[in-house]
């Protein structure tokens, strides 16, 4: 692989820009049975949170048109095992590692924060926007003074770039990334998942235990490559475009509207070959467009 | 990719597909798959495998849904993206075995009874199947678990796990709809029966990342994808 894709995000030089989005890639582990994880640009943690969770009870995920609900409730080990074993194993990979931290209370995100000082990882995805667990979680992220809040405090104890994943389910998702850029957040990603709910109509209730549950995948695609333009266009910090991404057509559009790096989740499930043709198409599509590196790229819609 | 090469019609919602170019498993493992070149459905389909032979896998599909709709329509000839063998499969057990099977479920059953014959041709095989709908393949999952099995059993209608004997001194296995397996673990309790049991859950990645196909246990949740889907019953917590 040439170095056409290569990009530096927050300071920290990725060899391209296709990362695994937090919860869909575990830490790494699972997929490397299946093709070689070392080709991506990185990996982003499955949501940890700082005493761990079950997660939640009942269905967690249900098919819908081009994409799927999930309510898997941020289930993790711990922060205390991520230091001393899984974030390891992520390392391992030879690819950017980025831990996602959740919180269902001010002292978690910090204290979280504080222990993951302790982890051999290159950045922070701060994670305020996990629309499936009842209390912190996403609340973070509606709002522009308590993400700026939260983000101000974890900033000042955390040691690594610190990256603030945003809700789409914000009333103002623009709002809420600049309060974010203004309390120190060194980069932002964007979107976590959409609310929504399924009914099953033979049983005549939610198929979710939460009633509501977060959309990914494809059907998402159009609003959030529409927010990553918004978010972009509105800050100087670098930003992470996901939601929907299945091919490097749909990185593309992202780059473009963007983003400096992307992230693929869902699609990963549809097919463990995403990531990589989407690599091998983004670096095909510089040589053809005779584009030298693909920063080139970066938001110029 | 692999290649289907028969699709037989069981009934109004059962097929029994051929697939070549797949890697055989070992009883009570499951394939991920979708129609080939298709972005429809969007995830793939955990359908565990029924048979293995002369380098085909054959796979039982109900359809339940639209996903299992748009597999069961596949033609011969036809591509499908399939990965696989996933999960544990169904430990290797000494002596009689018993196995209690709810319609479709009845499918890793029966090669796990061929797997377990042909390790220990002399062990008595004792096979229970009860059926509910009117469309539902009895008459071929009969045949199939009477080549197989020394006793078959069928239950149409009513309770098949209530037929089962669980004081013997053998290894029971199941595998079908949730009101079955809660009921067969009820039983098989009360005998203080080992009792295997292999978890139907919705999956999305099948290979241990996603974590949608929890199963809750007595050691914490554990993804039915790659820890199970077989599990010793005594251990899971029945929703």
């Amino acid at each position: 692989m040439s170095d056409i894709l290569e990009t530096t995000l927050c300071g920290i030089q990725l060899k391209n820009p296709v990362i695994a989005a937090s919860g869909t890639f575990g830490f790494g582990e699972e997929y490397a049975g299946l093709f070689d994880v070392g080709i991506l640009g990185g990996i982003s943690s499955k949501g940890l949170t700082l005493n761990g969770s079950y997660g939640n009870k009942g269905i967690r995920v249900w098919e819908t048109p081009s994409g799927m609900l999930n309510s898997i409730g941020l289930q993790n080990p711990g922060v205390d095992s991520f230091v001393a074993h899984e974030s390891k194993i992520m390392r391992s990979f030879g690819c950017c590692a980025i831990a996602n931290l959740g919180g269902h209370s001010e002292e978690d995100y910090i204290d979280g924060a504080r222990r993951l000082n302790d982890a051999d990882i290159d950045m922070l995805e701060l994670n305020i926007s996990c629309p499936n667990v009842k209390t912190g979680g996403m609340a973070y992220g509606m709002q522009p003074e308590f993400a700026a809040d939260i983000t101000a405090k974890v900033k000042a104890i955390t040691r690594f770039p610190l990256i603030v994943k945003l809700t789409p389910n914000a009333p103002d998702i623009v709002a809420v990334a600049k309060a974010c850029e203004q309390a120190g957040a060194d980069g932002l990603s964007l979107v976590n998942t959409f609310l929504g709910m399924a009914i099953d109509i033979a049983q005549r209730k939610p198929v979710f235990n939460n009633v509501y549950a977060g959309l990914s995948g494809p059907a998402i695609k159009p609003i959030a490559l529409r927010m990553v333009h918004s978010v972009a266009h509105a800050v100087n910090i670098p930003v992470i475009g996901m939601g929907g991404i299945a091919s490097a057509n749909d990185a593309l559009e992202f780059i473009m509207a963007g983003a400096t790096a992307v992230q693929i989740g869902a699609a990963t499930f549809s097919d463990y070959r995403t990531m990589g043709r989407c690599i091998e198409g983004l670096e095909r599509y510089c040589i053809d467009n005779d584009i030298k590196s693909i920063t080139e790229l970066i938001g110029i819609v | 990719m692999a290649l289907i090469i028969e699709n037989r019609p069981l009934g109004e919602k059962t097929f029994l597909l051929t697939l070549t170019g797949v890697e055989a498993g070992h009883a009570g493992q499951f394939y991920m798959l979708k129609p080939g070149h298709s972005s429809a459905p969007f995830l793939p389909r955990p359908i565990s495998m029924y048979d293995a032979q002369d380098g085909n896998v054959k796979l039982l599909i109900e359809v339940f849904g639209e996903g299992t709709a748009m597999l069961c329509a596949c033609t011969p000839g036809s591509q499908i993206d399939i990965t696989g063998p996933h999960g544990n499969g169904f430990p290797h057990a000494e002596g009689d075995i018993v196995l209690v099977g709810g319609a479709a479920g009845a499918a890793p059953l029966y090669y796990l009874a061929k797997e377990l014959r042909a390790i220990d041709p002399n062990r008595r095989i004792l096979g229970f199947v009860g059926f509910n709908g009117k469309c539902e393949p009895s008459e071929f999952i009969h045949d199939a678990m009477r080549e197989v099995c020394d006793e078959v059993h069928m239950n149409y209608g009513g309770f098949v796990t209530r037929d089962v004997d669980y004081s013997l001194v053998a290894t029971y296995f199941a595998c079908g709809p949730d009101p079955m397996m809660r009921d067969c673990h009820a039983c098989a309790s009360k005998c203080s029966a080992t009792l295997y049991v292999s978890m139907d859950e919705r999956m999305a990645c099948g290979v241990g990342a996603c974590l949608c196909c929890v199963c809750h246990t007595k050691s914490g949740p554990k993804r039915s994808c790659k820890d199970g889907p077989v599990f010793l019953s005594s251990e899971v917590y029945y929703e």
